[in-house]
């Protein structure tokens, strides 16, 4: 007899189909974000703040109770309804735009004062759903439609590593980044969402996962290719791995 | 604050601020998301020690838009939650405002005016009177406003706003000035005299036992969108013929009514009552909603008076609505200072005079 | 049997899958869906699908919705 070892999560709602383009792994990390719902039994109990970026239609996603926030808000949302109903299972899903640029601030406080939610960020070094323009993640030389010769140091600075700045905040239980560039560390990378759920259930604080993933559309790649980029220039600046762990003392 | 009991037994003296947080807690607020601004700290001071004591949220913000999104999550759940604020600082909130109205959320948010544009300063105002009736959001919404002319309504309004923002599911503000804020007052707390509105059909809970709950603004569809305005807008005209409250002093033989809101009316009646002992017909007309703003009393008052003064501690706000409202039938003068104390008891006889006589 | 079956549907036609599957099991078809996309379409006529789920776990869009192994 043979045995099913992949399945659509319950945790996704029935026969919908994701407005992402093709190849887009936004529709990976949703993925993994419902396993791990599945997994630890949360969807009955999770609540959503959702943000803006492409990831904007969550709730026709996720099948779980879920309110809308204003660009870069999210986590302040979040911290209210965890406030409100310390019982519930509260996290957000956000691009790097919607975290790391317009909600830098409520990112950071949300870390540092240690709420008990788990946040997921899409590192795709753009602003996605605008039309790729230049954000808080592009790399130094990237092209964008903002930064059309590449983003120089004297025009825009310098690019955020989250996963870092985020480990820095003493609020923060868990911080890591992870890839979707191969199978194995798409793999990994639901390891470490699962262990950020794990974290918010144990009561730990804020806990983390930077997710680098692709935007095949704005930077005019196959997917095949976005994924090259993710590993040759993305995983060099922004490097894999766990920067803050209160249980492993990372 | 020297304040100890949440339920004070009869008479107390009170500041303002005190007042409107303490009647928070009385009206069973459950979360407290603040940033500190004069002239209202006092509320999140208050706060800050009340609520950790009776194990209730509190939280100190990073920022006005981070307070005023705590709220709105915090009410997805539907809970009772607040925050508080002033002038420039509500500026930051008008997104969120604006979100909130489309999410149809019973957002709580008091108001303490100081003077204005800009960081302008911590003196009495009446400067965001636009800011709260006509809002600086996008879209087309409305909030529900409430201005307290004294300390007691301080009290009165904050239980009011709790109970129509949640029984309309829309942000409700309590719009009052630094001097209110500021002044003592003997006051009366008594109970949260409203009942509980029931939120169980669509707060946000987890989907355990039922499907998925969606609290959003985001309409793909025009047409949707369509229905959806429609929608809020009879909710907006169902309020307004419901929930609209004013004050009258003397209008009925009236031929000059003076027109004005929150502490402003205070020296207006003072002023009504001299004018009077000295003759002359004049009334006095102080909208406690100013949005929804009493349109309809205004129109058949302008069938008995000749002529409409309104006094604001601003450039001339509320003034364009009495206008709309009496809708050209008589002259309606503007008599008004951009910020600072109320205008004199005196003044204002003089004012009043000066138009009675021509 | 070890196997795998696409909701052609949902197929973007991104052809990751197709890179992904170490015995070379899927192919572009020829019909095309309603999102006006070619759909990937599963050949193992030598029964030769490991059911690894390499496959399902790089599609983006859930469109390989199963993946049975043994
Ligand atoms: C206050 C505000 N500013 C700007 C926008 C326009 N906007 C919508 S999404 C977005 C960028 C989203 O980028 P990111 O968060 O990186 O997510 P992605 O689309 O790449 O997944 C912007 C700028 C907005 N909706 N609200
Ligand atoms: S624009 Fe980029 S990030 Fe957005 S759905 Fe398309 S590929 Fe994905
Ligand atoms: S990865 Fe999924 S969406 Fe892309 S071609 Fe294969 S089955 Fe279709
Ligand atoms: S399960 Fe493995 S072997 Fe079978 S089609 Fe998918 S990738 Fe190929």
């Amino acid at each position: 007899m043979a045995t099913q070892v992949f399945k659509v999560p319950d945790s996704i709602i029935k026969d919908m189909t994701y407005g992402f383009c093709p190849g887009c792994d936004h529709g990976v990390a949703i993925r993994l974000v419902a396993e791990c719902l599945d997994e630890l039994g949360l969807k009955e109990n999770a609540i959503t703040a959702t943000s803006i970026g492409c990831s904007v239609c969550l709730y026709d996603y996720l099948d779980v109770d879920s309110v809308e926030a204003p660009h870069g808000r999210a986590l302040a949302e979040a911290t209210g309804i965890k406030r409100a109903r310390p019982d519930k299972f509260v996290f957000t899903y956000q691009g790097d735009g919607d975290f790391a640029s317009i909600g830098l601030g409520e990112s950071t406080h949300a870390a540092l004062r240690g709420e008990n939610i788990t946040a997921i960020c899409i590192n795709n070094t753009t602003y996605g759903m605008t039309g790729g323009q230049l954000g808080p993640t592009t790399l130094l030389g990237q092209v964008t439609t903002t930064s059309p010769t590449g983003r120089n140091v004297e025009y825009y600075g310098y690019p955020i590593r989250i996963a870092e700045h985020i480990a820095l905040c003493e609020g923060t239980a868990y911080s890591a980044r992870v890839s979707l560039d191969s199978v194995a560390n798409i793999r990994k990378a639901k390891q470490a969402i699962k262990k950020a759920f794990e974290y918010q259930l144990k009561g730990l604080g804020f806990s983390f996962v930077e997710i680098l993933s692709t935007c095949p559309t704005n930077w005019h790649m196959t997917p095949q290719k976005a994924h090259d980029r993710v590993r040759d220039d993305m995983m060099k600046v922004f490097v894999p791995g766990v920067y803050k762990d209160v249980l492993q003392k990372v | 604050m020297t304040l100890t009991a949440t339920k004070p037994e009869g008479k107390v003296l009170i500041k303002g601020n005190y007042a409107i947080a303490n009647a928070a807690v009385i009206a069973g607020c459950e979360c407290y998301f603040g940033y500190p601004i004069t002239p209202q700290s006092e509320i999140g001071e208050f706060m800050s020690g009340k609520m950790q004591e009776l194990k209730r949220a509190y939280v100190s913000s990073e920022s006005e838009l981070a307070s005023i999104n705590m709220v709105i999550g915090a009410c997805s759940t539907g809970a009772k939650a607040m925050t508080s604020s002033s002038s420039c600082a509500v500026s930051l909130m008008q997104e969120a405002l604006s979100y909130a109205t489309a999410e149809e959320l019973p957002v709580v948010l008091v108001s303490v005016m100081r003077g204005g544009p800009g960081l302008g300063n911590i003196y009495p105002s009446q400067g965001d009177y636009n800011q709260a009736t006509i809002g600086g959001g996008n879209g087309d919404y409305k909030l529900i406003v409430l201005a307290p002319g004294n300390v007691q309504e301080c009290i009165d309004l904050t239980y009011k706003a709790f109970y129509l923002a949640h029984k309309y599911k829309n942000p409700t503000m309590v719009l009052a000035d630094g001097l209110l804020g500021q002044m003592m007052e003997p006051v009366t707390f008594g109970d949260y005299p409203y009942p509980e509105v029931d939120d169980s059909a669509w707060a946000l809970t987890g989907a355990k036992g039922r499907g998925r709950r969606v609290i959003r603004s985001y309409a793909p569809s025009a047409d949707d969108q369509c229905v959806f305005l429609n929608k809020l807008y009879a909710k907006y005209a169902l309020i307004e013929e419901k929930e609209v409250m004013y004050d009258e002093y003397m209008t009925e033989d009236a031929d000059l009514i003076v027109a004005s809101f929150g502490s402003m009316s205070r020296n207006v009646k003072s002023a009504v009552k001299i004018a009077r002992e000295k003759g002359l017909k004049v009334g006095a007309f102080r909208p406690i909603t100013i949005s929804p703003f009493p349109n309809k009393r205004l129109k058949e008052l302008s069938c008995s008076a000749k002529k409409f003064l309104v006094t604001e501690i601003n450039m001339g706000q509320m003034v364009r609505d009495v206008r709309l409202a009496v809708n050209g039938k008589v002259p309606v003068e503007f008599y008004g200072k951009g910020v600072g104390s109320m205008i004199d008891v005196e003044d204002l006889v003089d004012k009043i005079e000066s138009l009675i006589e021509v | 049997m070890s196997h795998i079956e696409i909701d052609e549907q949902r197929c973007k036609a991104c052809y990751l899958c197709i890179d992904e599957c170490p015995k070379k099991l899927i192919k572009v078809g020829e019909k095309v869906n309603k999102l006006g996309a070619k759909p990937v379409e599963f050949c193992d006529p030598k029964g030769e699908c490991l059911g690894c789920a390499m496959c399902a776990t790089r599609c983006p869009d859930m469109a390989i919705t199963k993946v049975f192994r043994g």
